[in-house]
């Protein structure tokens, strides 16, 4: 598993590459902790390089954005692949996290 | 096919990725794939840390089934059982910031079929996988 981020207009987009599972999650939460601050909180993450998300992967993602949260941030999901999506519909975390389906529109959505 | 593992979780990838790529050899649909693994690894992960409580001289046995039809997978611990009607719903409002709670829920949603036996210490899960039960 492999995390990149970059600056666009503001947002920091993470992309991750790879399975977000039990095995990933402890370095996903890790990374995520270190790059997230009060100045850095208008976050996207694109899953279109995740293949595989288990019950620890949608923890950690609840546990990243409860740490917003705390910075009164915001934070979106993009490219999500079917299945996945599924995941995020079946345990009704999609009420919680905005899914949009591109990056570009996820980080546009930021200036609106 | 029926194995006994010690309950250490750096198995646990070891297993499912044997029965993944089985599966994928056999020609199963990849979203049906998909299901099972979520499914396997949700009660492998289950029976090893509320199970076995991550005891490392505990076991975990397995027996997986493919008919052509439907794949059998079935997971037991050496814990003392659970209910599965007294998990908190996982998707109630209240419950959505939780960091735990979605293994089973998940198993109960992407199987076909579940059932606990031995008090919650096996779980027997089918998932069919002829195109007729899409």
């Amino acid at each position: 598993m492999q995390i990149k981020a970059e600056e666009k207009n503001g947002v920091t987009v993470f992309k991750i590459f790879g399975d977000i599972d039990i095995n990933s999650s402890p370095d996903v939460k890790k990374s995520f902790d270190k790059s997230i601050t009060r100045d850095k909180n208008k976050v996207v993450i694109s899953l279109e390089n995740v293949g595989y998300v288990d019950s620890s992967g949608l923890a950690t993602l609840v546990e990243i954005y409860k740490n917003l949260r705390t910075y009164a941030g915001k934070l979106k999901l993009t490219n999500l692949s079917d299945k996945v999506r599924g995941l995020f519909e079946i345990t009704k975390l999609d009420k919680l996290f905005e899914i949009v389906p591109t990056e570009q529109e996820a980080v546009d959505g930021f200036s609106d | 096919m029926k194995s006994i593992i010690e309950n250490d979780g750096r198995l646990l990838k070891e297993v499912s990725n044997k029965l993944i790529s089985d599966l994928k050899e056999k020609g199963v649909d990849t979203d049906i794939i998909f299901d099972i693994h979520v499914g396997f690894e949700e009660a492998l992960r289950n029976a090893m840390i509320h199970g076995n409580k991550e005891d490392i001289g505990k076991k975990v046995m397995i027996e997986t089934e493919n008919t052509g039809r439907k794949v059998v997978i079935c997971v037991e611990d050496e814990g003392e059982g659970f209910d599965p009607e007294r998990l908190p719903d996982p998707t109630l409002d209240e419950n959505l910031l939780k960091e735990s709670g979605r293994g089973v829920y998940l198993i109960s949603h992407l199987m076909d079929e579940v059932r606990y036996e031995k008090g919650g210490r096996r779980v027997v899960m089918v998932k069919y996988t002829d195109r007729k039960h899409l």
